[in-house]
This record gives structure tokens, C-alpha cells and sequence, in this order.
């Protein structure tokens, strides 16, 4: 009964003990005292002790590892199985080439707008005088006209385009959203309307752009190429191309900066800003919480094939 | 003078006092009355000598190389001019003797006008560094001096009628050297307006050139410079004054400062139209006119020395907009859709915006209390 309770250390201490206590008489031919076994005992015990710890202390160590190393691979299986393609390479490619055309455009216009004021002739004179603002500008314009052919390409000749320009035409479900949104944010609705793949925020961005993009780009045309549009339209047709120009792009410039960035950049969930941008893909969690709609839809669809 | 005698009669009483009284009296007064009359008055005028010669009309020496020297003096003239106290040889210093041994120099007016004359220094810094100085430094004998336009024996004060430099005579003075100029200026609105109507706050040569400091127009330090043409003209046509008492188009330089062509000279460009391109420098004429260079028939021409095709189309539409005014017609309206546009746009964005930051306040996303947890 005794020897059940005992540990397998402490049986391993009494074998070495006895061990030591009958082997050692042999060799010195007589039998050991009392206390000198006690006193083998001991010591034996001790050096067990010391090294079954460190052996233990390895032994954690080592599954501990072979466990985080699980975990991340888990982790990283769990993501490649539940990331969404968002956004294919043509897509984040015009949005690169939109926002970094609008920045060029945004920084070189502004002091023509607002000539009086300092900043705008301290810009002026880093870039080197309204010459050079002048080209560079129209570097920007020629990326932003660069930007707008693509993406029509882009509409008209690939699936993806096809599909998201049907997809970002407004429905009459965008105004339920918007007042669903509302009675969310005074608490009196529990959820947050059910986006599909664009919310109503999105579409608004979109649509902006593509009215901005027709102002923009048509009256900048008829400025660029004031001489040749001078020898077809009146002086006022290229007056009203200013006054349209120089309106237009403050209001862009106000919505991206105020609007845009606080959708994407400066409200609190994704502050700094993400990288959808740059990879295009959204977690399972943002795709439940921003597009639950488009989420069923892709689950079902999945689940579809697997039957 | 009375009041001292009388104070003597009455403080001393003595006879003998009162007669050495009147006579002290009566010295003092024939003093004063021989002190009062002016040289030219009882003398003969200082220059009588040298108009013997000088005043005879017609009076002239050919040179050696066949050059006329007129060297008649007009007494009159000297007579009435600023300088009629003064003796020849005091402007004529290097004239020693008579017969001349040599022909004498041209007169230095900084003799007697030198730099910080209380009684009238002659404006040497400004002067020197002018194009005209420039000429008269590096020794050329056509450089115009002082007397060149402030005239040599009939020189008068500035605000005299009379005088070469006067307002309404200086662009004159100017014409004898810069004749093409002046031929278009005494057309212009500006010369017609100061020399025919005599409106005396119509500009003349020196208002727009600045008079002693002259700089050529590729000075930037220049009034004329591209980029300071819009300084000058402003001096007058943003007046409000003038433009209220004289009937000038106002608004000009305000338009001018909106449209593209002044914002690239806000922003230094030399190459962009400033006043003076379209409505030229000398010979500016109102719109109907037709020789007009912002005439509607020359608009195209005019616009044509930097617009390439340029054509009628430039004349249908203003050319100073005033984007503000109603006047402007589908400007002023496109100009109000924008505003309303991103006035309305940009305050529902806001309000977006703030409620959905009151609504992640309220779950206590943000503010600090995190409720997420209950």
C-alpha cells in the first residue's frame, strides 16, 4: 500500500539508496553503519533533485515553444482561411494613382487659390516659382486623367469592374441605411444597418470622385489648353471653367480631408489607418462588422460548391 | 519803435532827454527804411556786364566742326527765373575773364545744392542711381544733368506754372529727348485729360517713372517693372476718390489680382500680361476708342501677342470678372451653386462625423470609460 502512494521520484531515491548501500560493502568487504548509509541517502537525493529540476525546467520550456509555434501557425492558417480579397491589384493600383495625384494636384493648386496668403507663398516658393508649379501640376493632372482612363477601361473590359459598378449604384436601401445609421447613433437601434459590398459612405465617395473627376478634369482641360479652347468657345466659357475649377476643387479638397480621412484614417477603429489599401484584404471580423451582407453572400456561395 | 519813445517820454520828462530821444528815434527809422529795399531794386542787376553780349538775340558761335552754340541769354527770363539775385559767375564759376579764354563748362549745380543744403539739396543718391545719373557717372556727353529739365536761366520753383518740371509741363521737358513717347502719351487718356481737360491729378511722365530716381523697366527695383506696374497704376485706379470724382471704371485691380494673369504676377512671374501689356504704356486709351488697344476690333490682336489663335472669341466675355458681382451673369450664379453645394455637402458630412463620435463616446469606444466589458 506504502509503496503506491509513493512518487516515482521517491521510489527512484529508495532503488539508488539500496544501490549504493550494497554495492559499496563489496568493495570494502565490510558492512556500512547506520549512519553512513543515512548519510549516502542523502546526498543522492539532493544531486536527483537538482537534476530533475533543470531536466523539468527544459521540458516545460520545450513544450511551451512547440505550443507558441502552434499558435502562430494556427493563427496564420485562420487568416489565410478567413481574409477576403477585397480589392483586386487594378483596383488598389487606381486607388494609388488617384490619391497620389490628388495630393500632387491638392499642394499645387491651393496657393493658386489662396495667392494672398503666406503658406501659399511659402509653398510657391519651395517648389520654385509659379513655372514649376505650373508643370508640376500638370504632371498631377496627367496622373488624374491617367487614373479616370483606366478605371473606365477597367469598368467596361474586367469582371470585378463590371460587378462593383453595379454594385455602387445607389439603391433605395442606401436611404433606409442612412436613417437606420442615424436612430443607431442617438441609441435608439440596437445595430448598425447591414452593409453589402458598399455602404452608403463608400458609394458617396465614389460618386464624388466621379463628379469631381468630369469638373475637374474638363474645366483643367480647357485651362491647359486655354489657347486651342479659346479658338472654339467665348472667353466667358473659359471664365466659367475657372470659377468651376477653383469651387470644385475646394469642396474636394474639404471632403477628402475632413470626410475621407475621418472614414478611413481618423475615427477611432482605425486610427492611424489600415493597409486595405496596399494588400486589399479585410478579416473575417471587419468583413462581419463593415459588409455582413456581402459576407453571407460569399459563405453561401461557399457553401454551395462544398455540397 | 513808437511804443519805446512814448514809454521815454513818459518816464523821463527832461528836455534835453526828449530831443536826444527823437533823434535816436529818427536814426533808428532812416536805418530801417534803408535796410528795407531789395539790392535788385536800387542796384543794377549783377548780370548787366555779361548781357552785353549774352543779351543780344541771335548771339551764337559756330565750332570748329560747323556746331551752332546758341549763347543767347533772355533777360526776361533770368529776370523772373529763381535765380534772378545770383551773378552769372556764381552758376558760370569757370568763366575768369572777358573775351573767354576757353569755351566754359557746363554749369555743376551741386555748387551750391550739395548733399544736405538745408536750403535746398540736390537729391544726389536718388539721382546718381537713376538710369539718367548712370549716364552722367560713366561721362556721357548727352547724359541730361539738372538743367536739362529743371532749365538753365529760367529755372523755377516746381509748383511755379512756369516751370520745366511743373506738372503740366514736365512730359514736354521729357519730349525733347523722348519724343516717341511723348507723341503717344499727349494722346493718351492720361495726356488729353492733364494737358486739354488740365485735370491736375491726371498722371504725367513723372508719376508713373518716379523723377529723379528713373530706373530702366528691367530694374526690379523699378516702378515700371513688370511685377510693380500694378503699384503704380493702383496709386490712381484704386482711388476711390478719383475714381468717384473723374468717372474711372472701378474695380480694376481687384479683377486684374483674381484673374490668372495676376496671380502669376502676385507669384513673380515677369512673363505674364500685367496693366500696361494689354492697355500699353504710353498710348492708353478707353475701350471706345478705336485705336483703343482693348478696343473690341484690336482685343484679339492685343491678346494675340502672348495667346496663340487668338481670335474673336476673346472679346465675347469681360476681361476683369468680377466673380462676385451679379453683373457677371452664369459666373456669379455657377459661383453661388458651388458655394450652397459645398456649404450644404460639408455640414452634413460634419454632422456625420460628430454623431458618430457621440455614438462611440456613448459605448465608451472613446472618452476614456470603457463599458464594452459590461
Amino acid at each position: 500500500m506504502e509503496d503506491k502512494h509513493k512518487t516515482a521520484k521517491e521510489k527512484l531515491i529508495e532503488e539508488l539508496s539500496r544501490y549504493a548501500a550494497g554495492v559499496l560493502p563489496d568493495q570494502e568487504g565490510k558492512e556500512l553503519s547506520e549512519e553512513t548509509k543515512q548519510l549516502i541517502r542523502n546526498e543522492a537525493i539532493k544531486d536527483l533533485d537538482a537534476f530533475l529540476d533543470v531536466k523539468i525546467k527544459n521540458i516545460h520550456k520545450l513544450i511551451k515553444n512547440e505550443q507558441a509555434l502552434k499558435a502562430k501557425l494556427d493563427k496564420k492558417k485562420e487568416w489565410q482561411k478567413d481574409t477576403f480579397q477585397r480589392f483586386n491589384i487594378y483596383f488598389r493600383i487606381q486607388h494609388i494613382m488617384l490619391f497620389s495625384s490628388v495630393i500632387i494636384l491638392i499642394i499645387t493648386g491651393l496657393p493658386i487659390k489662396f495667392p494672398n496668403s503666406a503658406v501659399s507663398k511659402f509653398v510657391m516658393s519651395i517648389m520654385g516659382g509659379i513655372s514649376t508649379q505650373g508643370i508640376l501640376h500638370r504632371i498631377g493632372a496627367a496622373l488624374l486623367i491617367g487614373f479616370y482612363v483606366f478605371h473606365t477601361l477597367y469598368t467596361i473590359f474586367h469582371k470585378d469592374g463590371r460587378r462593383d459598378f453595379v454594385q455602387l449604384l445607389p439603391k433605395p436601401k442606401d436611404i433606409k441605411d442612412v436613417f437606420q445609421m442615424i436612430k443607431y447613433f442617438f441609441g435608439f437601434a440596437k445595430d448598425k444597418p447591414k452593409f453589402d459590398r458598399f455602404s452608403y459612405i463608400e458609394k458617396f465617395d465614389y460618386w464624388a470622385v466621379y463628379w469631381g473627376g468630369i469638373v475637374m478634369v474638363g474645366s483643367g482641360l480647357i485651362m491647359w489648353f486655354h489657347n486651342l479652347a479659346l479658338s472654339y468657345f467665348p472667353k466667358y466659357v473659359y471664365d466659367i471653367a475657372r470659377e468651376a475649377h477653383s469651387d470644385e476643387a475646394l469642396l474636394a479638397t474639404l471632403t477628402i480631408v475632413i470626410w475621407h480621412f475621418y472614414n478611413v484614417h481618423f475615427n477611432p477603429s482605425r486610427f492611424p489607418g489600415s493597409l486595405v489599401w496596399w494588400h486589399g484584404k479585410l478579416t473575417k471580423e471587419q468583413m462581419i462588422d463593415e459588409h455582413p451582407l456581402e459576407y453571407e453572400k460569399i459563405m453561401k456561395g461557399k457553401e454551395g460548391k462544398n455540397v | 519803435m513808437k511804443k519805446i519813445n512814448s514809454v521815454a517820454v513818459h518816464s523821463v520828462p527832461d528836455k534835453k532827454t526828449k530831443i536826444t530821444v527823437k533823434l535816436f528815434g529818427f536814426i533808428l527809422l532812416a536805418a530801417a527804411i534803408l535796410s528795407l529795399p531789395t539790392r535788385a531794386v536800387s542796384q543794377p542787376p549783377l548780370y548787366q556786364k555779361c548781357l552785353l553780349c549774352h543779351g543780344r538775340p541771335g548771339f551764337k558761335k559756330i565750332l570748329p566742326d560747323g556746331k551752332v552754340l546758341e549763347l543767347f541769354v533772355n533777360k526776361s527770363e533770368l529776370e523772373n527765373s529763381i535765380h534772378s539775385k545770383l551773378h552769372c559767375t556764381d552758376c558760370h564759376a569757370d568763366v575768369m575773364e572777358i573775351p573767354h579764354l576757353k569755351i566754359p563748362g557746363k554749369v555743376n549745380c551741386y555748387r551750391c545744392h550739395y548733399k544736405d543744403n538745408p536750403n535746398g539739396a540736390m537729391p544726389a543718391n536718388e539721382f546718381f542711381q537713376s538710369v539718367h545719373g548712370q549716364m552722367v557717372t560713366a561721362g556721357d556727353p548727352k547724359a541730361p544733368r539738372c538743367q536739362n529739365c529743371h532749365g538753365s536761366h529760367n529755372i523755377q520753383k516746381v509748383n511755379s506754372p512756369l516751370s520745366t518740371v511743373n506738372h503740366q509741363n514736365v512730359a514736354y521737358t521729357c519730349g525733347k529727348c523722348h519724343k516717341p513717347q511723348y507723341d503717344n502719351y499727349i494722346q493718351s487718356i492720361h495726356g488729353t485729360a492733364l494737358l486739354d481737360r488740365h485735370i491736375k491729378s491726371a498722371p504725367t511722365c513723372t508719376t508713373c517713372h518716379g523723377k529723379h530716381l528713373i530706373l530702366k523697366p528691367d530694374n526690379p527695383e523699378s516702378s515700371i517693372y513688370p511685377l510693380n506696374v500694378i503699384n503704380v497704376c493702383s496709386k490712381c485706379h484704386e482711388n476711390k476718390e478719383l475714381i468717384r470724382k473723374y468717372n474711372i471704371p472701378g474695380g480694376r485691380i481687384s479683377t486684374y489680382k483674381e484673374s490668372y494673369h495676376g496671380i502669376a504676377d502676385e507669384f513673380g512671374s515677369v512673363r505674364v500680361a500685367n496693366c500696361s501689356s494689354c492697355h500699353r504704356a504710353h498710348l492708353i486709351l478707353p475701350e471706345s476708342n478705336p485705336r483703343s488697344s482693348i478696343n473690341k476690333a484690336n482685343l484679339a490682336k492685343t491678346c494675340g501677342k502672348c495667346h496663340q489663335n487668338a481670335n474673336i472669341n476673346f472679346t465675347k466675355g469681360k476681361i476683369h470678372v468680377n466673380y462676385k458681382s451679379k453683373s457677371t451673369g452664369i459666373l456669379y450664379y455657377i459661383g453661388m451653386f458651388f458655394e450652397i453645394l459645398t456649404v450644404s455637402t460639408l455640414t452634413l458630412l460634419f454632422i456625420h462625423i460628430l454623431l458618430d463620435l457621440f455614438r462611440r463616446y456613448k459605448s465608451g469606444e472613446i472618452g476614456g470609460k470603457n463599458k464594452r466589458g459590461e
